[in-house]
């Protein structure tokens, strides 16, 4: 199912000959990710038939035009860590590699936002925005990733949404390559102005963009985008240093940034770091926010070398790694606080104070040393390197509705209670046996969380595989216990194909939000050429079934 | 070893794409944060050191061969390990190590860059890299008064290195080198005509067995000549004779110094100082071969184990090489105690150098590409305001004044033996 001479050729017409390939060695570099053994058994999803690196919004409304005369599937992404990005739903399809589409356009520091391209990412912008005492929130996935990934096309959830927001609410006008190739500028930039706003006088369709989890590259493709920004308290620069001879992985702030605070509070037990963490949250006196992973440690070089550590610890008894403590990891949480003035840093601190200290909490030295708080501090607000040394691969249990509180609660510490059981027989990374969640509150959880139960299982192990599969399938089917609230997502998606089973199972509890889906991608693509494997597929695959409930089915069809 | 030993990193290679930066916790100046200039020129994933993995993975389960394509994007890399380090900061992977063995297999399979051939079959009749006659090797030193260690005997043996003994422009420098040394008494001297090619830019090219013959013969002229510490000038035999001889169990029984360790301990002892002002201000060009590819090999045997559930340990631990225990401050330590000068350093430094370009047989086989490298380091000189670069390398001059010939830049490069000369 390669392209045809004259289809390769009418791409190759539009890119140039040196930016365009069909060469197998070159291709097979853009269908392996992180996760891909969890959903292909393989670490090779399909191959695509050609990877294109345009240069242009013109390029692209071409290319896709052709695509269409074709019918050619095609999927654009940033820096492609995400495993949605690459996946293709056949060998008819193209991947789009928009690296050199990288320009940060414009930083309006009066108007608190910026314009950039699709390969400007996170970290970047983060740097540059603070050189105007502004700010971009923070995505979990590291240093690579880009801003348009995260604020219109996929997740976009970060540890500072309870300041800075999060899933497509920093996305202001954006200049949009419609699956039909028409360039479409959405909200202000529709009557010829910039792309100041989302919401007029031109439609505003960020519902239609991106919805809660992206489209994920099955709308078209967002060649430039305008995206909030926040304000940033500390300095211009920064530099993180360490001493001769330690490692790369050792270098870290000296101390927080004057501008900002750090508390590692810690409490009883899971439910009461919920408990409290809900109305820290709601007291509107936070800038980042996060349960469970705390950064306050010294990364270590290595896997040996984070063990030894955690030996000696253990030996040392040192209380971290025991739920029952009162002080572990699992039952603490980072709060950051900033401000222009020390009056706001004080009345901000003082609030703080009074709210942890009604729920019992201790600041722990380990924790709260000058040190810990600067490790946290730069842990949560950049966008810096994630791990996923310890085993190979995670799976986030994303239980990211829109809700209340009490319903996030529920189900963070059930899910948290079966992942808990995986641990303990093996399966996944057991860190002292507690029960563990990560919260992601959105402004001041005034809208709802992403609460998650981190699982860290090897792919390449049978049993943990296996476990892993397990373990989400429990999750995510409603005929569990859990009587789950909302479409559950894994990582925003886990609608990628071959689980396309999640929408065909949940959407019919939730208000067939899956036939919407597909009538609004059918109206924005009538052809069908945006690639749907981490959308909504055209049709439901005819999977097996249990009863009603339509079972999951691992495993990809390619031909090479 | 061979690639497939390194299964285990294809299967863990994310494509997180951090391979392609510095450790982002040293990006200061966005317009400096690439760390790849492969993948940075290139722009396909394949040119990344994830690439290679994915590459190598596919070879592995059949789903490619090894044609130009694979030769093309496994030979436009400098091999400068920027990607290793990287990669490192969260992983526990040898990216380098993998485009290695992909390199030596290739060999192994007749499958070669004839520009790379040329250069070996040079090397295998002449002794050195530069398709120059072996009887020319020892010119550079003609006219300095200095014992032939295949007649006489001294403790130190100086290597001047294949680039600094027939490179014309840099002939002065190497000349210099061992008038420094000479001139405060070490009791020294060189191989003359007899001076062989240390093996180490075959290797890296994927000729293997070229390595091990060199080594051997280095071994047995060093034993024969009875010295007791080796010194060069050029960070490639430096890395050559420190590190790689050690990895492939060759291991010299002699001390091996960069020159500027040997300076800088004359400096330390007192026999060493400068008097003379250079007004100038200079940054310093870490050359990888000193600097993380010049930490020392670490010999690991042991199995991989599991801790906590699914953890990924070593029994026993296992320790990486991070480039950490690279060749960084002593070069510095010299500039600073030079009068009157003013070194700035660049943005992307030590571990997270930039390369110069002349790595990994590119400047032989794309030069264009060399070019391009030395000068997006020859940019970033400029704009940390450095009037001249300095490295500690022949190979690093050579392919920066070619760079800055190419784009008109009059950057002034020096090796920093030249300012110490200037300085004595
Ligand atoms: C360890 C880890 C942690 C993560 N943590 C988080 C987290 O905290 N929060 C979070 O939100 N996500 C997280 N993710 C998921 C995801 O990788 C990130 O959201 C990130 O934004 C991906 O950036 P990218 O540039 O690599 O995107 P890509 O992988 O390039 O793209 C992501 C998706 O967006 C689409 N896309 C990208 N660019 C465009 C465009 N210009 N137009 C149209 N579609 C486009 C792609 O088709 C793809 O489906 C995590 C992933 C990993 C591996």
């Amino acid at each position: 199912m390669k392209l045809a001479e004259e289809e390769y050729k009418a791409l190759e017409a539009i890119v140039g000959a040196e930016y365009i390939t069909r060469e197998p060695v070159i291709l097979d570099t853009y269908n392996q990710v992180w996760g891909n053994v969890f959903f292909f058994d393989e670490k090779h999803s399909v191959r695509p038939a050609a990877v294109l690196l345009p240069a242009n919004t013109a390029e692209i409304s071409e290319v896709i035009k052709v695509c269409n005369k074709y019918g050619i599937l095609f999927k654009p992404f940033s820096s492609g860590f995400e495993y949605l990005s690459l996946s293709l739903a056949n060998t008819r399809g193209i991947l789009l590699d928009l690296k050199r589409m990288n320009r940060i356009l414009e930083i309006d520091a009066k108007n608190m936002r910026a314009v950039v391209e699709p390969y400007v990412s996170v970290y970047r912008l983060q740097l540059e925005a603070a050189r105007h005492g502004l700010y971009t929130g923070r995505i979990g996935v590291g240093y690579s990733a880009g801003v348009i990934a995260a604020e219109c096309c996929h997740h976009g959830c970060q540890h500072t949404m309870v300041f800075t927001s999060g899933y497509g609410r920093n996305t202001l006008g954006v200049e949009w390559v419609l699956p039909t190739g028409e360039i479409l500028n959405m909200g202000s930039g529709e009557s010829g102005g910039d792309l100041f706003s989302a919401d007029g006088p031109g439609f505003s369709l960020r519902g239609i963009l991106r919805g809660r989890t992206g489209a994920n590259g099955g709308h078209g493709v967002v060649t430039k985008a305008s995206v909030k920004l926040y304000p940033w308290y500390g300095p211009p620069q920064w530099e993180q240093t360490r001493k001769p001879g330690e490692p790369p992985s050792f270098g870290q702030l000296e101390r927080v940034p004057d501008g900002y605070r750090v508390f590692v509070p810690s409490f009883k037990d899971l439910d009461a770091t919920l408990e409290v963490s809900e109305e820290l949250c709601r007291a509107e006196i936070l800038y980042a926010f996060g349960i469970g992973i705390i950064g306050t440690a010294q990364m270590q070089e290595g896997n040996d070398e984070e063990w030894a550590m955690i030996q000696q610890m253990m030996q040392k008894g040192n209380q971290s790694f025991d739920p029952a403590s009162g002080i572990s990891v699992a039952n603490s949480v980072v709060c950051v606080i900033g401000g222009r003035s020390a009056g706001e840093l004080e009345y901000k601190e003082k609030c703080l104070r009074v709210i942890t200290g009604k729920y019992g909490g201790s600041f722990s030295e380990q924790f709260n040393e000058p040190g810990a708080l600067a490790r946290a501090f730069a842990d949560i607000i950049w966008s810096n390197g994630v791990n996923l040394r310890a085993t190979g691969d995670f799976l986030p249990s994303s239980s990211s509705p829109d809700g209340s509180p009490a319903m996030l609660k529920k189900l963070a510490l059930e899910e948290a209670e079966v992942k808990r059981r995986y641990e303990e027989s093996g399966a996944f990374l057991s860190m002292g046996g507690g029960r563990m969640v990560s919260w992601r509150p959105e402004e001041h959880l005034s809208i709802g969380a992403q609460g998650i139960s981190t699982a860290q299982y090897d792919p390449y192990d049978p049993a943990s595989l296996a476990a892993a599969r397990e373990f989400i399938d429990k999750l995510f089917d409603p005929r569990s216990p859990f009587n789950r609230y909302g479409v559950p997502s894994r990582g925003g998606c886990l609608q990628i194909e071959p689980v396309t089973h999640i929408h065909q199972n949940w959407g019919r509890l939730y208000d067939n939000y899956d036939v919407y889906l597909r009538k609004i991608k059918k109206m924005l693509d009538p052809n069908t050429v945006a690639d749907w494997t981490a959308f909504i597929p055209p049709e439901y695959p005819d999977y097996a079934k249990d009863g009603d409930y339509v079972l999951p089915s691992y495993g990809k069809e390619e031909e090479i | 070893m061979a690639y497939q030993d390194y299964t285990h990193d294809m299967q863990r290679c994310t494509r997180c794409s951090y391979c392609k930066w510095i450790p982002y916790r040293y990006i200061k100046n966005t317009d400096f944060m690439e760390g790849c200039p492969s993948v940075a020129r290139y722009l396909w994933h394949a040119y990344s050191a994830s690439g290679k993995f994915n590459m190598a993975y596919s070879l592995l389960k059949d789903r490619i061969e090894i044609d130009e394509t694979f030769l093309d994007v496994l030979y436009h890399c400098h091999m400068d390990g920027s990607c290793d380090v990287s990669c490192k900061v969260q992983q526990d992977l040898e990216p380098l190590q993998l485009m290695q063995e992909l390199r030596i297999k290739c060999v192994e399979e007749g499958q070669l860059l004839p520009v790379h051939m040329l250069v070996i079959e040079g090397l295998r009749k002449e002794d050195n890299m530069m398709q120059s006659p072996k009887a020319d090797r020892g010119k550079w030193a003609e006219g300095l008064d200095v014992k032939d260690l295949a007649r006489e005997s001294a403790e130190v043996v100086y290597h001047a290195g294949c680039r600094y003994s027939y490179d014309e422009e840099l002939q002065p420098i190497a000349r210099a080198g061992m008038q420094i040394l000479r001139n405060t008494g070490v009791d020294i001297g060189i191989m003359g005509v007899d001076e062989a090619c240390c093996g180490g830019r075959a290797y890296e090219l994927g000729y293997a067995g070229e390595l091990t013959k060199y080594a051997e013969h280095q071994l047995e002229t060093l034993r024969t000549a009875g010295v007791k510490v080796l010194v060069t000038p050029c960070a490639d035999c430096y890395a050559a004779f420190k590190v790689l001889y050690d990895k492939i169990g060759k291991k010299p029984e002699i001390e091996i110094f960069h020159i500027t360790q040997y300076i800088h301990r004359l400096i330390e002892e007192g026999k060493i100082s400068f008097t003379k002002e250079i007004p100038l201000t200079v940054t310093y060009h870490d050359p990888c071969h000193l600097g993380r590819l010049g930490e020392p090999w670490i010999h690991w045997q042991g199995k991989e184990t599991r801790a906590m559930g699914p953890m990924i340990i070593h029994d026993p631990p296992k320790k990486f090489r991070r480039g950490t225990n690279g060749v960084y401050e002593t070069p510095r330590e010299i500039l600073k105690a030079i009068p009157g000068l003013r070194l700035v350093e660049m943005y992307r430094i030590r571990e997270y150098a930039w390369c110069c370009g002349a790595g990994g047989g590119v400047i032989d086989a794309h030069p264009d590409f060399a070019v391009w490298t030395g000068n997006e380091r020859l940019k970033e000189a400029r704009a940390v305001g450095a009037e001249a670069i300095v490295s500690a390398c022949g190979w690093c001059k050579r392919n920066f004044l070619d760079a800055a010939a190419a784009s008109g830049d009059n950057m002034e490069v020096y090796d920093i033996i030249e300012l110490v000369q200037k300085a004595l």
